[in-house]
């Protein structure tokens, strides 16, 4: 390493950038010829090899838990044509070079597939060109294999690092050749994470663990109702607590940031901690402490009997095939609020100077919280520098930027480099909650008993009025194409947003955790009332045509019926769906989202109490090609495991402007015991990949409802599950 | 502030801490052991996990005043990281985003010093103080069983 660097680098790095539709190489600064030596080729901002045969692939995006720091350099490699056990991935930082790099609605794979393969080819074609200058032979003769280029007429072979500067000569090629896919020898095995070995010895660093020497911690007293201000504070007690160094009231500044409060500044977390118990702050409270679940729910039922405020579809006409079916059902379902708890807690470095600053920690969008930065700082977005650590669980709660926000005010305030650290009950009380929602579902029957009517009213506590954005407030809430819509003659969808101070944001699998719960149930009642078999009547519903469906949310353009029944036939042959045993309950569900279809068999039995316990849950998957295998089990797994938490568990209930949870004591998460065996069938496909973080979670509370149904006639129409209420 | 001697992987510290300083913070904050994770300060999530003389205890909810005896943080679980728990955990490919990892190491590794051959129920109880987020539980479980196999004890 010191050879290396003792031998001055000839600025050859070629600048990339990503644009939405692929990768775009250009040229760096030129080299005054002759004057140094090479020791390492960097085609792009993906990639250098060195003289010495080191092969470092940087990884582009947070690694929040769902695998990109291992799948993303795979398919690198994979064009590289490299040995994944030779290669260093290092973590990159925000680097315009890279293209978009956030973590959010499952597109990491998606977004990069084709710009990761071409930044790989391109550095393994301008090797094979390489050597093919210097064997004086034609490119078609050499080929490259496992770090070396070959020739076929000799069998003789360089070393990637023997072509390193050669290669580092030559013009980036503008459309390298790609693998034909049934040559991947990485893509599509399983590969372990890169960071496992750090994990299990406790050195990979997380945001909470990146505060550097001699570095303060922050812990701010927040508002406990939200929307409340700060009226005056008094700190005598606070400063009394060794370690304290500032107390600073502390205000939005940012759009976002949206709870003002005063931060305890100490030497170590602890003593913030005490700092800020010791803290008395006046609030004012202002018209946030009215807000409670039940003020949301009354709302929630008065918009349930009035048409909705947006009409998002309306085929045919609803109310005649009411009027003419004798086979008509409503029902009315719920869900509550969730919580994110990532197991990381909310936290961020700051180390904001006069005209510089960089930032770093927890985050699913670096790009954000520059902007952050910039606007509460004022310093020119090319002077902040935002590095990336791990980050403990995402979720969607760390598309949020509030408390990099909040670090880099206070280290702008302070003018010293500052960590921010939230507790657990922080993190519950100040979340951005998963929608809250009442569902109103009506349908009809023909004298056929096919489904000829359906009608959902639904209303959420929106996030996109909550956020205050221009879009729809139906956005992300309910899907105006999703399944049943486009096969039923007489479809009508509406929808009334619901105006909170409680705070909503993207909680996994966003809209879809609620309407594939209430769509895939209430399919399941209809399938009973008209006597069919659940998955019979799901596959009469989409017919024996193959289509293309539209689909204009995220996932679209359109989604297709072949593949949809695809995972539906292969979930039933595989659970035993029809073979009938006493005692053995099970239930279906099935779901497109974001490009990928899902479905899922929930087995289970009743224990000796008559209660209902998971014995197996079946998962068939087709998200296109895959590229790490283990890492897409782990995330239907984990998916799977934490969607049932969700539906066993989850609820934060609203009163008087606070949430009533504030850590896991009141807030249950699923833990070992509940966490049933998985089985996992991914269909062997070559279509496109799609991503797989949040696709097999939202099907699952379903599949689960509707097994409870078959083994005890009660249907769960709101969540969680009382398993109390629901003993056969 | 209160001087105290701890001996934590081997080796002797002296810190000068408060009275009611958790032991997490003080392995974290001063003695820069960051292995051992803060996920609720409350001892309801595992991810502080370490060992106080073989058992598990969360060492965000245990004063440093109380520690009388031996602490092993992950960082001095195996001198090589190569404990079969560690061995099982990356050849299952356990973690997800890893936060929570430690402590289910360490909680896991209590289980087979006092059980070496544990059945899937004796795991189910004694990881059931550690939560996952991410949902890892059954890669957890069957790594614990394929360590437990090769003689995890050790």
């Amino acid at each position: 390493m010191s050879e290396v660097t003792k031998i001055k680098r000839r600025d050859f790095l070629k600048i990339s950038g990503i644009t939405g539709t692929g990768l775009i190489l250009g040229f760096g600064l030129s080299a005054r010829a002759g004057e140094n030596v090479l020791t390492q080729f960097e085609p792009n901002a993906f990639l250098k090899i060195g003289a010495d045969n080191s092969i470092v692939i940087f990884a582009k995006n947070p690694e929040i838990g769902q695998g990109v720091k291992t799948s993303l350099p795979m398919i690198i490699a994979e064009e590289l044509e490299v040995d994944w056990n030779k290669i260093q991935v290092v973590q990159a930082g925000l680097d315009g070079r890279l293209g978009g790099q956030f973590a959010g609605g499952s597109t990491g794979i998606k977004n990069n597939w084709q710009a990761l393969r071409t930044a790989g080819a391109t550095g393994r074609s301008m090797l094979v060109t390489a050597a093919a200058v210097k064997w004086q032979i034609s490119e078609s003769e050499c080929y490259a294999e496992q770090g070396k280029v070959k020739n076929k007429r000799n069998n003789k072979q360089f070393t990637y690092g023997e072509l390193v500067d050669d290669a580092s000569k030559l013009d980036v090629p503008e459309s390298p050749g790609l693998k034909d896919p049934k040559d991947f020898k990485i893509i599509g095995t399983p590969k372990k994470g890169v960071d496992n070995h750090k994990i299990v010895t406790g050195t990979a660093e997380f945001g909470i663990d990146a505060r550097k020497e001699g570095m303060l911690v922050a812990v701010i007293l927040k508002c406990p109702v939200y929307g409340g201000k700060v009226t005056s504070f008094d700190d005598t007690e606070t400063r009394k607590v060794e370690g304290v160094r500032h107390v600073v009231k502390i205000d939005a500044r940012a759009p976002g940031q949206r709870v003002a409060g005063v931060a305890v500044v100490a030497d170590n977390t602890w003593a913030a901690i005490k700092g800020r118990k010791a803290l008395k702050v006046t609030w004012e409270h202002g018209e946030g402490v009215t807000e409670s679940s039940a003020g949301i729910n009354e709302q929630f039922n008065t918009y349930m009997s009035q048409k909705g405020s947006i009409d998002l579809r309306n085929d045919g006409d609803v109310d005649s095939a009411f009027n003419q079916s004798d086979k008509v059902l409503e029902a009315t379902y719920e869900v509550p609020f969730l919580s994110h708890v990532p197991m990381e807690p909310m936290n961020y470095c700051a180390d904001v100077k006069e005209n510089e600053c960089t930032v770093w920690g927890p985050t699913q969008v670096p790009g954000y919280v520059q902007r952050l930065a910039e606007v509460i700082t004022g310093i020119a977005r090319e002077n902040i520098t935002v590095n990336m650590t791990r980050v403990g669980g995402g979720f969607g709660r760390r598309l949020m930027g509030d408390y990099a926000a909040d670090a880099v005010t206070i280290s702008h305030e302070l003018k010293l480099p500052v960590q921010v650290v939230w507790t657990r009950e922080d993190d519950i009380q100040h979340d951005y909650f998963r929608p809250a929602g009442m569902y109103k579902l009506k349908a009809a029957l023909d004298d056929k008993n096919k489904l000829v009517a359906w009608h959902l009213n639904a209303s959420t506590t929106s996030r996109y009025l909550y956020r205050g954005s221009k879009d729809s407030p139906h956005t992300t809430e309910v899907f105006p194409d999703g399944f049943p819509a486009g096969f039923v003659s007489n479809f009508r969808m509406e929808y009334t947003p619901v105006k909170t101070l409680v705070p909503t944001g993207a909680w996994r699998a966003p809209g879809h955790n609620a309407t594939a719960f209430i769509d895939q149930s209430f399919i399941d009642e209809m399938a009973h009332l008209a006597k069919k078999d659940p998955v019979d009547f799901r596959l009469e519903i989409l017919g024996e045509e193959d289509k293309e469906m539209p689909y204009s949310d995220h996932g679209g353009p359109t989604y297709s019926t072949k593949r949809l029944k695809h995972v539906i036939n292969v979930a039933a042959e595989k659970s035993n769906w029809y073979k009938k045993e006493s005692g053995v309950y099970k239930g279906f569900a099935a779901h497109f989202m974001f490009g990928a279809y899902v479905a899922e068999v929930v087995t289970l039995a009743l224990d000796s109490n008559d209660q209902p316990r998971i014995e197996n849950v079946l998962a068939v998957v087709d998200c296109g090609i895959v590229v790490n295998k283990s890492g897409a089990e782990s995330q239907i797994e984990g998916g799977i495991v934490d969607g049932l938490g969700a539906a066993m568990f989850g609820e934060v209930t609203i009163a008087e402007g606070m949430a009533q949870q504030d850590n896991f004591d009141t807030y249950k998460m699923i833990r070992m015991k509940d966490a049933p065996k998985i089985d996992i069938h991914i269909v062997d496909s070559q279509e496109s990949p799609e991503g797989l973080g949040e696709m097999s979670l939202p099907m699952i509370s379903a599949a689960y409802a509707n097994a409870i149904f078959a083994a005890t006639g009660k249907r769960i129409r709101k969540l969680p599950v009382k398993l109390s209420e629901v003993s056969s | 502030m209160a001087q105290f001697s701890l001996n934590i992987n081997q080796h002797n510290y002296k810190v000068d801490v408060n009275l009611d300083t958790p032991l997490l913070w003080v392995l974290r904050d001063m003695l820069g052991l960051k292995g051992t994770k803060f996920g609720c300060g409350k001892a309801l999530c595992g991810a502080c996990t370490v060992h106080l003389d073989g058992n598990a205890i969360r060492s965000c909810s245990f004063p440093v005043s109380a520690v009388k005896g031996k602490v092993v943080t992950i960082e001095g679980l195996s001198e090589n990281g190569d404990h079969p728990l560690q061995q099982a955990w990356e050849e299952i490919d356990v973690p997800q985003c890893g936060y929570c990892q430690a402590g289910q190491i360490m909680s896991a590794a209590a289980l087979l010093q006092r059980k070496p051959k544990p059945s899937e129920k004796d795991i189910d109880m004694a990881m059931s103080g550690n939560i996952c987020r991410c949902g890892t539980y059954l890669r957890i479980k069957k790594a614990i069983l394929a360590a437990a196999e090769k003689g995890g004890a050790k």
